[in-house]
């Protein structure tokens, strides 16, 4: 026989929308009736009852904080003409240029600042009232009221945004509202545009009151001890004695920690890059370390806020360390993130000594910081009979931390020596942590929230301005690197290349490149020429004769195109530079890989019938383990509609896996592409040639140049 | 000064001492609904509950959780000693006003 189970949506709003103390036993009851016979249509009545009641007892209790909010959301619109006037100052025009693509964030972040000041100060003016009147303040629920009041401002003024849009003309009188042009005048106004401003600020301003406000007396007496004299200090012990089995704690630390580290990474990935100029001053480079700092640890702090809020985590209820403590701890390691992804990309060894630092770092402080949640395990040399231990050899205790650091040093020498920088840093970073967790002391003592705070606050500065110093060096190297990878390609390839339009010419030099890290695509000129030959004209008479079968040999004067999906072809914005695959090394800024495709134009137009095979000469001096293969196709040239004719693809074999070694020189190869008699077209004036490589070479092109082609007669 | 019930709060009070050890939300409700004819929102009985334990009226504590209520345990309440005072109080005070009025006296009852 089936139990009689509740309407689970009616259960869930039960749960979740409803306030007080004695949910659990209002639930049991409505379970215990509902499963005694009772309707599913009065298990809703009696849901939406309770909820109704609690929601409007709370509302009663928080009387006031309702009335203030309601008070200072009235110079909601005064405060916000203020803002769009700082907004479009134009300093921070100035400003979103200098950020480039990545200014949305910085503009959403500072947006959410300025009017956090005014929903912060609103909370202060409410809490400092109510400490002048002499209530009770509770500390930890005063700070959750300083960090929701914005996290629910933002959503809360976007959807009042996307409403007050569409119903712009729908509203009466929406469409015609201005705002007065005094403060008082705004702030006297109670037009529907005036409220439509205020709504957000009192949602915020009331949320995160609900949480700040003292508790009634009534309620109060259910929960005995908690807000007694000098309760918070005794809350915040016996949180800290928390009787969660350690293991889960110590895993769910570690699970947090990582999270945290994952979206530092991810966020370092994507908006960590290089200045766009070659030669950045020093005040530039610095204040984009600051920004990037500041993003490092803002993001570690996100991603770890989200699995600890997750309903899973143990720590959403119950939490061992206060989460603001927790994040100050982990920021000392997570803001050496952006500085070891910027020297990763430019394939820096300083990569594996940041990791290092980091995780060093941050393995210490939260050692520390959970020293009173972790209680520290007994020594296991001293277990067992005493007697017997004394009269024993003495015996090394297996510490395996130690075998592991060992290991993990060992396989980053290995892997800085093969260049593997990102697994470097990873193993160096873990060997680190090991080392900074089991040999940090903790201090000893009673753990005094405050001062917990202060010296963890304190650890923070003195870590960030370091880290600042280092993001500045890694920026410095990458620009460097970047210089050096560009090394010896002349950006006046304008000989070589089509005039530029008028406006090209008159456009800065900076504005080939495209994006803040390089350049969106790359042309590659032969070295040293100036300007693009034209292959020697065929021997007509020769090659075409029937019976011939003399190869006639091109040697490719063409160019390279670097790109990365989805484009087809360089754009008109492309770097261009002179100089030979085999010599330079150009990369992707971001794991998206090169497309390289090799185009020579002919000076004649070969008929199809006349061609057998077109053989590729190359030359191979890719060092990077993975398959390149090469494909062909032909074209009719840009006079026509562009038709092409795809030869097939031939794998390079010196590339392939059991044949691949690391050379010294050149390998030469020849593949050979047979041609049909028949296809879609009758002659062909253009050979691309399209370097195909794996996702080994997602950083960095392959370096294959073409050194010539044949055309085989039928 | 004194202060007295609500005819709300007295049938909870007198609920209460009615069901004895058994006092939680569903006895509670079951008996109010018995004595007044309709039916009382479990929510509303919790609130006017918390309002009596919140004045010192009664007193609560949780019970064992059992399979049948989904692992949510019972909440049980206990009328205090000032709970007991005032419920004769407001007898008294009762009492004496209806006898003030004759003719309705013996319809009572």
């Amino acid at each position: 026989m089936h139990r009689r189970e509740p309407p689970p949506q009616a259960t869930w709003m039960l749960e979740h929308l409803t306030t007080g103390a004695c949910d659990e036993a209002l639930a049991g009851d409505l379970l215990e009736e509902f499963r005694a016979g009772r309707s599913q249509s009065w298990y809703w009545r009696q849901v939406l009852g309770a909820c109704v009641v609690s929601w409007s007892k709370s509302l009663v209790l928080r009387g006031p904080a309702v009335a203030f909010a309601l008070l200072w959301a009235t110079l909601a619109p005064a405060w916000k003409i203020l803002v769009d006037g700082i907004v479009d100052a134009p300093v921070f025009t100035s400003l979103w240029n200098f950020l480039g693509p990545i200014w949305l964030p910085f503009a959403l972040v500072g947006w959410i600042a300025l009017h956090a000041t005014f929903l912060w100060a609103g909370i202060l003016a409410y809490l400092l009232v109510l400490t002048l009147l002499g209530r009770k303040i509770r500390r930890r629920e005063s700070r959750q009221a300083f960090w929701l009041a914005p996290v629910l401002f933002a959503p809360f003024a976007g959807l009042t945004f996307v409403l007050a849009n569409l119903y712009w003309y729908s509203v009466p009188g929406l469409s015609q509202a201005r705002l007065a042009g005094t403060s008082l005048g705004q702030v006297a106004d109670f037009g529907v545009l005036s409220d439509l401003i205020r709504l957000p600020y009192f949602i915020a301003v009331l949320g995160a009151l609900w949480m700040a406000i003292p508790q009634s007396k009534r309620i109060v007496g259910h929960l005995p001890g908690l807000f007694a004299e000098g309760a918070d200090a005794e809350a915040r012990t016996l949180r800290l004695q928390s009787p969660a089995d350690p293991d889960v704690v110590r895993r769910f630390f570690a699970f947090m920690v990582i999270a945290g580290l994952i979206n530092a990474l991810i966020a370092g990935f994507l908006l960590c890059r290089l200045p766009a100029v070659h030669d950045p001053t020093l005040g530039s480079l610095l204040l984009r370390a600051i920004v990037y700092v500041v993003l490092g640890g803002a993001a570690g702090a996100m991603g770890a806020y989200i699995y600890w809020q997750n309903p899973a985590s143990p720590f959403r209820e119950d939490p061992p360390l206060p989460f603001p403590l927790f994040v100050l701890v982990c920021v000392s390691g997570w803001v050496w993130v952006p500085a070891m992804v910027i020297f990763a990309e430019a394939l820096s060894a300083g990569a594996a000594l940041v990791a290092m630092i980091g995780a060093f770092l941050l393995a210490v402080g939260l050692r520390s910081a959970t020293y009173f949640v972790l209680a520290p395990s007994s020594s296991k040399g001293h277990q067992g009979n005493p007697a017997l231990f004394e009269e024993a050899m003495y015996q090394a205790p297996a510490d395996l931390a130690g075998y592991a650091i060992a290991l993990c040093l060992y396989a980053a020498v290995v892997a800085i020596a093969v260049q593997w920088t990102l697994s470097a840093a990873a193993l160096l970073a873990l060997g680190a942590a090991l080392f900074g967790w089991k040999r940090t002391i903790p201090r000893g003592g009673a753990f005094f929230s405050a001062h917990e705070y202060q010296r963890t606050a304190l650890r923070v500065v003195l870590v960030a301005v370091p880290a600042v110093l280092v993001t500045a060096w890694a920026l410095l190297d990458g620009v460097a690197y970047r210089n050096h990878v560009l090394a010896g390609l002349d950006t006046s390839a304008s000989a070589s290349t089509p005039a530029p339009k008028a406006e090209e010419k008159d456009a800065p030099k900076k504005a080939t490149a495209y994006g803040v890290n390089g350049y969106q695509s790359v042309i590659l000129w032969p070295y040293p020429e100036k300007k693009e030959i034209v292959a020697p004209r065929l021997q007509q008479a020769s090659f075409l004769a029937p019976g011939s079968t003399k190869p006639a040999v091109i040697r490719f004067t063409g160019a390279y195109w670097y790109m990365q999906p989805p484009d087809a072809s360089p754009g008109p914005k492309a770097h261009q530079a002179h100089g030979s695959p085999l010599k330079v090394n150009i990369q992707s800024s971001d794991a998206i890989p090169l497309v390289m495709d090799a185009h020579q134009t002919l000076p004649d137009e070969v008929a199809l019938t006349r061609c057998r095979e077109v053989d590729v000469d190359i030359d191979n001096f890719d060092n990077k383990e993975g398959p390149i293969s090469v494909a062909l196709l032909l074209g009719d040239g840009p006079n026509t509609s562009h038709r092409t004719l795809y030869l097939g693809q031939e794998p390079i074999v010196s590339t392939q896996p059991q044949r691949f070694w690391l050379k010294a020189a050149p390998v030469s190869e020849t593949l050979r592409f047979a041609v049909p008699a028949r296809g879609e077209l009758q002659r062909f004036s253009e050979i691309t040639v399209l370097i195909l490589s794996g996702t080994e070479h997602r950083w960095i092109a392959p370096r294959i140049a073409v050194r010539q082609f044949q055309l085989i007669p039928r | 000064m004194a202060s007295y019930l609500g005819e709300f709060e007295l049938m909870l009070l007198l609920a209460v001492i009615h069901l004895g050890d058994e006092a939680y939300g569903v006895p509670i409700s079951r008996e109010l609904e018995k004595h007044r004819g309709r039916g009382a929102s479990v929510g509303s009985v919790y609130a006017a509950l918390e309002r009596l334990e919140g004045k010192g009226l009664i007193v609560s504590n949780l019970g064992d959780p059992t399979p049948e209520r989904g692992g949510k345990a019972k909440r049980y309440f206990r009328v205090t000693r000032e709970g007991l005072r005032q419920i004769r109080e407001t007898k008294q005070v009762l009492t004496k006003l209806w006898q003030q009025i004759p003719s309705l006296k013996t319809d009572v009852g």
